[in-house]
Formats: structure tokens, C-alpha cells, sequence
């Protein structure tokens, strides 16, 4: 058989098992066995599957997976969200939109200290929610910007997408996190920029101004931040000077959760063995997916589909930006049905190749991956910050999605910018690593 | 008596995984901290690889369980009673295929590197077999789960790897938590 209709079958064949209802591993494994069939030489299967994915999660980077995924699991059960809220409100009074500029931050914020999106989303919206609401704030506006900031979570490292990536693109972790930092910056600056217009156009609908508070008020609520602070500042001073390596800081980073919890009184030995127990889970399951991945992706190499498709697609001539354009509607499609992390690890044995032949720098597609993933949990029908949104305000679907899709749309402007300004990814990775 | 001690098996490893976990914290909060006063832990990172791999396998079985393995419900949720049922018996089927498969290889795996007295390249040389314990004691207990469910689902009963519908706010977070991203 022809390479074309190899890649045909598989595709076919992955399509209607995953929409099937099989478990996305298993038929990942199964389309890489499939796959392995097509090779010839006599390979055995079965101990390249045994050995490819030995070899792949006994991995020391990917130890630091689990220990970011725990790092979230105990800070959402702490009272930090109400820290934050407290924390930042007073500075935030002047700006066209006031209060609602807390979402945006308070994300930004809890999203450098966790690797997940729903988890930040659900954090910040468990507090800034209710209280936006007794203030009058616009519901529409306060949903939207808590579902788009809550993406932050995986955009502003540390991030369990992107360990993911670098695991799955076999990149430095260091650098992808390093790539994050300044479009989660822009990202939040476009998210801010878009409430404060909107807010000097519906002035009505803003509540007026709190009453004033002295330096020294604001202040002293402004000690509530000191927890989310010092844990930042551990993961990544730990980093900086040279205490733990990347892997090692999110050990760090648990450490200073635990001790949060513990500060808070939130730590009982049910709370620790309930978030160690959920952690685990999660791990187990993100490994699953990654070992079926790797299989394939081992299965996929052997047969020589991503060298051709790659070929194929620099034969095209297309220019850079309308490859990332037709990546964008496409991950955008696969969004609609997957989850951030399959996408992403479905993806990459295909799609890494062609990129590369591109031209486009592996850690700069890296966050352009995580940013795409950001469009697809805010974007329906599986969007799992709409969900968390939509059974925490009572709202039906429709009205959480539409009241997102501002923010979605400022998500596919911030990809423009980045491509046509690399340079806003990969400034900090190159000034870190100048070779 | 088997229903408890397979409820049981799959506990076990669960909770197994989870200290290996703790372990790996330990570990890294050991060699990071030890840099720092000039005690090394002899091959720490390979024990850290090995208790990821540990952890990632032998926790499958309560992952499964637990309904936290991920599919795409897009299509299937829509069916009910029998077509349902056919799809669970496919998915089982291809799912016990495959993981019988893998298991297969991951205990040929360490049986050749016991067989043939493989040790780990580090500073330390470990046996192989022994951190390949627990990715083919997890695979191979995956599959037992397997066989559990498909024999419960062929017998008519529903399967126990899909959650219930969440019954609260508060769940329907905690699982959006769960899905990882």
C-alpha cells in the first residue's frame, strides 16, 4: 500500500475509535499497532511497544508532572482565591472596568503558581464570582473574563500542558516555560484592554467607584497577598539560583503549597491523602495517554508518514502564515471534541515535522500549541472552563460560551501577534540560553 | 470473596502509586536540598524516573475504576440501552485486546532483563527487573480490570468505569479539575 492510503486507513481508523467511545490510550495503541503492520523487515511490535514506552516514562522530566498536577490539587482547597481578591481589589478602582480587572490578575497571579487551567478558572471564580455579583457587576462581561483568564493557568508556567509538549516535541522544558511568560503577559493585557473599552462604551453597566481606602489601608489588605508571593517566589528563586533544576523546583513548589495549606488550617491528613490519591489519578491518566502516544508516534516514524506529509507540505509553498493559519482552524476543529492534552500529543508526530520543515522554531509552536489548547477550552461543546463556569453561576451553556467568545476571539489576536512577532516567545529562552 | 479481593487489588495499587508519589517529592526535595549541603543521593534521578514509571502504572487499575480514564462521550452518550451497550462491549473488547497485549510485553520485558541480568547505566547498577516491576505489575493488574468489567458488562451488568452524571456544583468542578488541562 501506498504511504497516502496508510495515512488515510490510520486516520479513518482513529476517527472511529475515538468516536466509537474507546478510551483515547487504548486507541492510540491500537492505531499504532495498525500502523506497525505496514512495516515491513519483521519488526516485533510488541517489544518495540514494551521497550519505546519503558524507555519514555521512566523519565526524570516527566517526574515533574505529577508534582505540578499536586501543587494545584492542594492550593484549590486553600483560601488563597480569597487572599487574592482581597488582596488586589483596592489597587484596581481607578481603571475603566475596576473590579472585574481583579479576574484577569488574580488568573495571571494564580496561574504562575498552577499548571492548569480549570483549576485556575475554578479558584478565582469560586470567590470573584459571588463578590462581582453583590457589586453589580455585568454578569456577562465577568463570566467571559474569568473563562478566558482562567486559560492563563496553562500559558503562564508553570503548566502541565506545556510539560506535555516538551515531553511529546522532546524540547527543554526550561525554555517552553521561559517562551510562556511574555504572552501571558500580552495575553492579559489584551483581556484588560478589552474590559476597559468595553466598560468606557456601557458605562451604565458599571457599578460606581468603592469607596476610597488611605495608602495605609490599602496596604495592609494588600498582606493577603504575602502566601501567593512567597510561593512564587519559592518556585522560582529556587530556580534562579541554581537550588533545584527545573524538575526539581516543582518539588518546591509543592513544599510551599503544603505549607499554605497547613498556614491556612485547611491541612488535615484526609485533605493530603484525598489530593495525593486525586493527583495520581490524573498522572495515571495523562501517562496512559502519553504511552499510547509515543507508541504511535514510534509506529508512525517506522512507516515514514511524517517525513512525507512534511515534504508534501513544503512542496505546497505555503507562506509560514498561512500554515499556522490553517493549523490554527484546525486545532480549533479538534478542539471542539478532544481535551488540550490528547490534541496535543495526537498531533505532534505529524505536525512537528512539518513545522520544522517550515522554518518555525519548535518552542515558539510549543506556545503556540498551548495558546490554540486555550481556544479550545473556552469554545463549546467540551470547553472545560465553560463547564466549571456554568455550574458555578447556574447559567445554562449558550450564555457562558457567547459571554467567552470575546475572549476567545482575543485568544486567536494573540496568535496573529505572535506570529508575525516571533520575537515576544523566544526573547527569554534566547537570553537564557545565549548559544 | 474474588469481588473484594480484586476491589481490593486495584485499592492497593492505587494507594501504592500514591506513595510512590510522596516518594518522588522526597527525592527531588532530597537531591535539591543536598546540593546545597554536599550530600548526594547515589542515582536519585534514575530512583525519581523509576517511582514516575512506578507510579504511572500502578495506579491504572484505580484510574479505570475510578472512570477517570478519558474517552469522547460526544458520540455515545447519545445512545442508551442496547446500542450503548454495544459500544461498551467493542470499546472492552478492543480495550482487553490491547492492554492484554501490552501487559504481555512489559512482563517479557522484565522477565528478559532479569533473564539476562540487565542493570540500569547510572552511577548506581540497579538490576533492571526491579524498577520494571511495577510497570508490568500495573499493566498487568490494568488487564485484570479489564477482564472484571467485561465479564460484568457481557453478563448484563452496567459498567462501573463510567461516573454517574454529577450530582453537584461542587463535583462538576472537581471533575473539570480532574480532566487535567
Amino acid at each position: 500500500m501506498a504511504l497516502v492510503e496508510i495515512s488515510g486507513l490510520l486516520l479513518l481508523l482513529l476517527i472511529a475509535l475515538l468516536a466509537g467511545g474507546v478510551w483515547i490510550a487504548i486507541a492510540l495503541l491500537a492505531c499504532g499497532w495498525v500502523g506497525m503492520q505496514f512495516v515491513g523487515g519483521g519488526i516485533p511490535a510488541g517489544s518495540v511497544l514494551a521497550t519505546t514506552i519503558w524507555g519514555n516514562a521512566a523519565s526524570w522530566t516527566l517526574a515533574a508532572l505529577p508534582l505540578f498536577i499536586w501543587m494545584g490539587e492542594i492550593l484549590f482547597r486553600t483560601r488563597l482565591s480569597e487572599e487574592m481578591f482581597r488582596g488586589l481589589a483596592p489597587w484596581l478602582n481607578w481603571l475603566p472596568g475596576r473590579l472585574l480587572h481583579v479576574n484577569v490578575l488574580a488568573c495571571g497571579i494564580f496561574g504562575s503558581v498552577s499548571g492548569s487551567s480549570a483549576a485556575t478558572c475554578a479558584t478565582v471564580a469560586k470567590i470573584a464570582l459571588p463578590e462581582l455579583k453583590k457589586r453589580g457587576y455585568d454578569e456577562k462581561l465577568s463570566l467571559g473574563s474569568l473563562a478566558g483568564a482562567g486559560t492563563l493557568g496553562i500559558l503562564i508556567p508553570p503548566s502541565i500542558t506545556m510539560v506535555v509538549y516538551a515531553v511529546a516535541a522532546n524540547v527543554s522544558i526550561i525554555q517552553v516555560f521561559l517562551a510562556g511568560f511574555l504572552p501571558g503577559l500580552l495575553v492579559m493585557a489584551l483581556y484588560s484592554g478589552y474590559i476597559a473599552v468595553w466598560s468606557l462604551l456601557h458605562p451604565e453597566r458599571t457599578p460606581p467607584r468603592e469607596p476610597a481606602m488611605t495608602l495605609v489601608e490599602k496596604l495592609r489588605e494588600s498582606l493577603n497577598l504575602i502566601p501567593v508571593m512567597l510561593l512564587i517566589a519559592l518556585v522560582f528563586l529556587s530556580l534562579l539560583l541554581g537550588w533545584a533544576t527545573a524538575t526539581e523546583c516543582a518539588a518546591w513548589g509543592v513544599l510551599g503549597s503544603l505549607a499554605i495549606a497547613w498556614w491556612s488550617g485547611s491541612l488535615s491528613w484526609h485533605a493530603f491523602w484525598a489530593s495525593v490519591m486525586g493527583t495520581t489519578r490524573i498522572t495515571c491518566m495523562i501517562m496512559l495517554i502519553l504511552a499510547g502516544a509515543s507508541f504511535m508516534s514510534t509506529s508512525l516514524a517506522y512507516t515514514g508518514i511524517p517525513l512525507a506529509l512534511a515534504s508534501w507540505v513544503q512542496g505546497l509553498n505555503l507562506s509560514p502564515y498561512a500554515l499556522i493559519a490553517a493549523l490554527t482552524v484546525m486545532y480549533v476543529i479538534l478542539g471542539t471534541a478532544l481535551d488540550g492534552i490528547s490534541m496535543i500529543v495526537l498531533t505532534t508526530a505529524v505536525v512537528i515535522p512539518m513545522v520544522k520543515a517550515a522554518g518555525f522554531d519548535l518552542i515558539w509552536f510549543g506556545i503556540f500549541l498551548v495558546l490554540v489548547v486555550e481556544m479550545a477550552e473556552v469554545s463549546p461543546p467540551v470547553g472545560f472552563n465553560l463547564f466549571v463556569l456554568q455550574t458555578m453561576s447556574g447559567k445554562d451553556s449558550n450564555t457562558v460560551a457567547l459571554a467567552a467568545l470575546p475572549f476567545f476571539f482575543l485568544l486567536v489576536a494573540a496568535v496573529a501577534i505572535i506570529t508575525v512577532f516571533p520575537d515576544l516567545v523566544m526573547l527569554l529562552p534566547r537570553m537564557a540560553f545565549a548559544d | 470473596m474474588l469481588r473484594t479481593f480484586l476491589d481490593g487489588l486495584y485499592r492497593f495499587a492505587g494507594y501504592l502509586a500514591g506513595l510512590f508519589l510522596i516518594a518522588i517529592f522526597l527525592l527531588m526535595m532530597g537531591l535539591s536540598l543536598g546540593r546545597e549541603v554536599g550530600i548526594n543521593i547515589p542515582a536519585g534521578d534514575d530512583f525519581a524516573s523509576w517511582c514516575m514509571a512506578a507510579m504511572a502504572f500502578l495506579g491504572l487499575a484505580h484510574t479505570f475504576r475510578s472512570g477517570e480514564m478519558i474517552r469522547v462521550g460526544l458520540l455515545i452518550d447519545r445512545f442508551r440501552g442496547r446500542t450503548r451497550r454495544v459500544f461498551e462491549i467493542l470499546s472492552l473488547t478492543l480495550g482487553l485486546a490491547f492492554v492484554g497485549f501490552f501487559a504481555w510485553h512489559a512482563v517479557r520485558l522484565t522477565y528478559d532483563s532479569w533473564r539476562f541480568n540487565d542493570v540500569a547505566q547510572g552511577v548506581l547498577a540497579v538490576p533492571l527487573w526491579i524498577p520494571q516491576l511495577g510497570y508490568s505489575t500495573g499493566l498487568v493488574i490494568l488487564f485484570i480490570a479489564f477482564v472484571d468489567e467485561f465479564v460484568h458488562v457481557v453478563r448484563g451488568g452496567d459498567p462501573r468505569y463510567e461516573k454517574p452524571p454529577p450530582a453537584s456544583a461542587e463535583e462538576v468542578v472537581e471533575r473539570a479539575i480532574q480532566s487535567g488541562v
